[in-house]
């Protein structure tokens, strides 16, 4: 009996201790669950509005600021934020949120909820290699997992066409791409943003941090981008071709597509071969400092935002030259076939059972996953084609709502507009004043050449009566939705 | 009456006094396929069955797709198990129908051609002679007309012909045997829809005669199109823009493609009669009881000759005699039946950019393949003619010697510029390496695929080292 009262006191004095290491991690302090309602457009019906539910994880880096990726905030209609794995929901906003960087800024109003939270600590510098844990809410629980750390990489952004570093790790966790927190001893190294098999992609710490910098104080300018194209130079004889003197080094530049605003001075056939200061390999790296061999496009990110200038030396006529390129910024609206549109529904015009939308890659997206393949061929091949001044968007007859109004030509879709009564056609906005001036007594819309047919009439006098019959009967709340000006965010 | 009796009579003696099955000719063909991808090669020897029946002419009538790349055909007659030797006398690949010749007369011997019927009501049954599946006994099969169209004919892969459907199973085998009704050919055998239960098709009576008179002249020059696209007048709107009398029909001009079209048409041109059928609102004219496109009216013509033509152009009728043509720029996107052309150079293989190299990435190449190439292939010449080239070129691939080890591309790519000569066709790729006098050949490539360099006296000393190291006889076919 004695020596049970023993055990029994050995096992009250241990209960303590077992408890003071099950202590809460200190990461549950700034560690938060986001969800997220939002709408779910179906460009094929843009009139339509589905709805989508997401959940993810911020991290508190400041006084009520939460730091998380853009993915999935876009277009919400609520948001809510949670603390402790468990218990309230608090309604959130949105102070600050960039695309190109795929970051935002939220907060909650409610004071309450700020209690018990504290800000985390972002690295400066993250190791190369070695392990590192994710730290995510899961059913209430506080879940912490080992990751592997495999390397640093240059990828376009999630929401971008720019090119940026990333980190990636290996990685045996489910589910992982909702901005959970990497971390390294007791600070953040990376925010996560998607997976595929085994390994993690995420946003470097310091990337984030200096995006914040910026944007605290002001100087936050948007992402910059190289406008141009480049290839390797492991072909001596190309470099032999361009007469380079000396060790074989740069690669050559080979297109730059026009964008408006952009008086940089590249040429085809420049060889590029240093930028910032850094020198560029056959391949198209640089040694950079902290992280070894990268891609040249990282100079367009590192340390720099749009309007940025930038030192290049490039041979060109036989001899060295020296250039500064002004970084210009990444703007979905300078694209022939914009990328993404965020925060906006989608536009369009319905006339007479006629509906007209912006070509867009959402749009070319509503042919599922496999777009690129799926969508037509004649649509996919403006995708790689530049805007010019008289042609910087395209507008398309998407579909034709079957009226007795357009009889003939409700088998008509997919057509790219060229001009509509003598009007030519880019932006979604300029129907209003093409419609508004008809030809006489007729709506004369006239297809791109090799379209599937090139001219279609509308009586004009009849033209309103038609739409508002069509949105009647096919449940259109709007004949047209129009947003002005274009986002930019 | 008793006259018209008796000629009925006689009409169904002689028709009966040889069954059609006599006449029938199984075909057997060993064929060889080139190989797009490396065009000096052929595919292995294959062997194939098909069926024909003899025609006036001591001729036999078959599909084009059953003696294509044929290197030896052997026909035999019915219940006859000597085989003879045949060839080919003329084949049309886009009306999928071929003659063949034997050389042995004896063949002919006994051998009844069948007389050539008109185009069968549809509901009339008919009956198809063939040897399907390979085998050795001829297969009959009944059936009724069930619909006559212009169809896609699947062997050139680009034409709308004429053919009537059937549930008279077709299968392969069958294709190029005659569908018989009331003794005399109807139609012949030529293609199913794989999934669909109960259709098959047969070539209609005016797709054959058409190609029977074509070949008069001892030449075959195919079938002729409008070069025009129409677009059906059945909006009202549409009608009173143009001024169409309302008592009229017609359907609308909306594209001219051919110089002749461009010649004698005007855009927005209401086509009102081709010929003497008149034309509907959707643009199909009535045709021996069928509804078909108009298309039929211009195809039924031959090569160069004139269809004259009824429009309303801007308030009025007018008459126009319109020449029609057969299109050769259609070859780019159809199927090609000619040995693909090639040319090697310093191990870098160029050839023409067709719908048979595509088909080289496999069986769903149409999926896989760069959207720009399939842009290039099937719609640039439409939506961008001042830009087209007369042939596309690629760069197919590069056979690996050090003087190219280098090259970052390996093949796959089209070709803008080769030593600043824009690409317009392979005899350009010739001329732009022959004439050059630069010490660096460079490759300009289409697309974001950059450029390549060479060597020019390294190239010209390996090109003959590389052929002998690969194989290759000949370093081109022009």
């Amino acid at each position: 009996m004695k020596r049970f009262a023993s055990l029994l006191l050995l096992g009250l004095l241990l209960v303590p201790a077992a408890q003071s290491h099950a202590a809460p991690s200190p990461w549950a302090q700034s560690v938060v669950q986001i969800d997220i309602n939002r709408h779910n457009y179906n460009y094929f019906q843009p009139w339509s509005r589905r709805v989508a539910a997401s959940q993810k994880f911020g991290i508190v880096v400041g006084p009520r600021q939460i730091v998380t990726t853009a993915n999935w905030l876009y277009n919400h209609t609520l948001l809510r934020l949670q603390k402790g794995g468990r218990g309230q929901w608090h309604t959130g906003r949105i102070t600050w949120i960039d695309y190109h960087a795929n970051l935002a800024l939220l907060t909650v109003d409610e004071n309450e909820f700020w209690e018990g939270l504290s800000p985390v600590t972002l690295a400066d510098e993250i190791p190369n290699q070695g392990p590192a844990e994710l730290v995510r809410w899961n059913s209430g629980r506080l879940e912490v997992r080992k990751l592997e750390i495999n390397r640093f990489q240059i990828r376009k952004g999630q929401l971008t066409f720019v090119d940026m570093l990333h980190l990636e790790l290996d990685s045996e966790i489910d589910s992982v791409g909702r901005a959970e927190a990497i971390t390294v001893d007791d600070k953040v190294i990376a925010l996560t943003i998607s997976q595929a098999r085994n390994k993690c992609i995420a946003i470097p710490s310091f990337f984030i941090k200096s995006v914040l910098a910026a944007q605290a104080s002001g100087d936050y300018r948007g992402m910059g981008f190289f406008n141009f194209f480049w290839q390797q130079s492991e072909n001596p004889g190309t470099l032999d071709y361009l007469s380079l003197d000396g060790e074989k080094r740069g690669v050559i530049i080979t297109r730059i597509p026009k964008l408006p605003g952009d008086e940089n001075t590249l040429k085809p056939r420049d060889i590029l071969l240093e930028i910032d200061g850094f020198q560029i390999d056959i391949v198209g790296d640089y040694a950079d400092p902290d992280y070894g061999p990268l891609m040249l496009e990282n100079l367009a990110t590192r340390k720099h935002w749009a309007g940025d200038e930038i030192p290049m030396r490039i041979w060109r006529d036989g001899r060295e030259q020296t250039l500064v390129y002004k970084l210009p910024k990444a703007d979905f609206d300078k694209e022939l076939i914009p990328t993404a549109l965020y925060d906006v529904p989608p536009e369009y015009v319905m006339a007479g059972g006629l509906v007209f939308q912006p070509m867009t890659v959402p749009y070319l997206k509503s042919w599922g996953a496999d777009w690129q393949r799926r969508a037509p061929v004649r649509l996919i091949h403006y995708k790689g084609q530049p805007p010019t001044e008289d042609r910087p968007r395209l507008v398309v007859l998407s579909t034709v709502l079957p009226d007795p109004y357009n009889i003939g030509y409700q088998s008509y879709r997919f057509l790219v507009v060229d001009q509509i009564n003598g009007y030519r056609i880019s932006r979604i906005e300029e129907l209003q004043e093409a419609f508004a001036n008809p030809e006489g007594a007729y709506h004369v819309i006239e297809f791109e050449q090799g379209e599937p047919v090139e001219r279609i009439i509308l009586d004009a006098a009849r033209l309103d009566s038609a739409t508002q019959r069509v949105m009647l009967r096919y449940g259109l709340t709007e004949a047209s939705v129009i947003n002005d000006p274009f986002p930019q965010k | 009456m008793k006259k018209l009796l008796s000629l009925l009579l006689l009409a169904t003696t002689l028709v009966q006094a040889v069954p059609p099955e006599e006449s029938v000719i199984q075909i057997v063909v060993f064929s060889q396929q080139p190989d797009w991808d490396e065009p000096w090669n052929n595919r292995p020897v294959s062997r194939s069955s098909g069926t024909g029946f003899a025609i006036e002419g001591n001729r036999i009538m078959t599909n084009a797709h059953v003696v294509k790349w044929a290197k030896q055909i052997l026909v035999r007659r019915y219940q006859d198990p000597q085989p003879f030797q045949a060839r080919v006398a003329y084949i049309g690949h886009d009306c999928d129908l071929a003659i063949l010749e034997v050389d042995e007369p004896a063949f002919f011997d006994y051998l009844e051609p069948l007389p050539l019927g008109e185009l069968p009501k549809v509901r009339s049954e008919v009956v198809t002679y063939g040897y399907p599946a390979g085998g050795e006994q001829i297969s009959y099969t009944s059936g009724v007309v069930s619909r006559i169209e212009l169809q896609n004919y699947t062997h050139p892969g680009n034409r709308r012909l004429l053919a009537a459907q059937t549930d008279a199973a077709i299968n392969p085998g069958n294709s190029g045997g005659p569908v018989i009704q009331d003794g005399k050919v109807v139609g012949v055998a030529f293609q199913g829809i794989p999934g669909l239960e109960n259709t098959g098709f047969f070539i209609a009576p005016p797709v054959f005669r058409h190609f029977l008179t074509d070949v008069e002249d001892g030449h075959y020059d195919g079938f002729p199109q409008a070069g025009i696209r129409m677009a059906p007048l059945q909006n009202p709107a549409q009608r009173s823009f143009l001024g169409v009398p309302p008592s009229f029909e017609g359907a609308r001009i909306d594209t001219l493609y051919s110089d002749s079209a461009k010649e004698h048409l005007q855009k927005d041109d209401v086509l009102l009669k081709v010929g003497d059928y008149p034309v509907g609102l959707d643009g199909s004219i009535l045709f021996q009881g069928n509804q078909l496109h108009a298309g039929l009216a211009f195809s039924s013509a031959q090569n160069g000759e004139s269809v004259p033509l009824l429009l309303w152009r801007q308030g009025r009728q007018v008459e126009v005699n319109l020449p029609v043509f057969v299109n050769k720029d259609d070859a780019a996107a159809g199927n090609l039946y000619e040995l693909p052309r090639y040319y090697v150079y310093a191990g870098m293989v160029f050839t023409p950019l067709t719908k048979n190299y595509l088909s080289t990435l496999g069986q769903n190449w149409s999926a896989t393949a760069d959207t720009e190439l399939l842009y290039e292939l099937f719609y640039r010449r439409k939506s961008d003619p001042e830009n087209t080239r007369t042939e596309a070129v690629m760069l197919a691939s590069i056979l690996a010697h050090p003087v190219n080890a280098n090259m970052r591309i390996r093949g796959r790519v089209m070709v803008d510029r080769i030593n600043g000569v824009r690409i317009d066709r392979l005899e350009d790729v010739v001329r732009a390496f022959e004439d050059a006098e630069e010490n660096y050949h460079v490759i300009d490539f289409e697309g974001s695929y950059g450029f390549e360099t060479l060597n020019r006296g390294q190239a010209e000393a390996t090109t003959r080292s590389i052929l002998n190291t690969y194989g290759i006889v000949q370093d081109r076919r022009l």
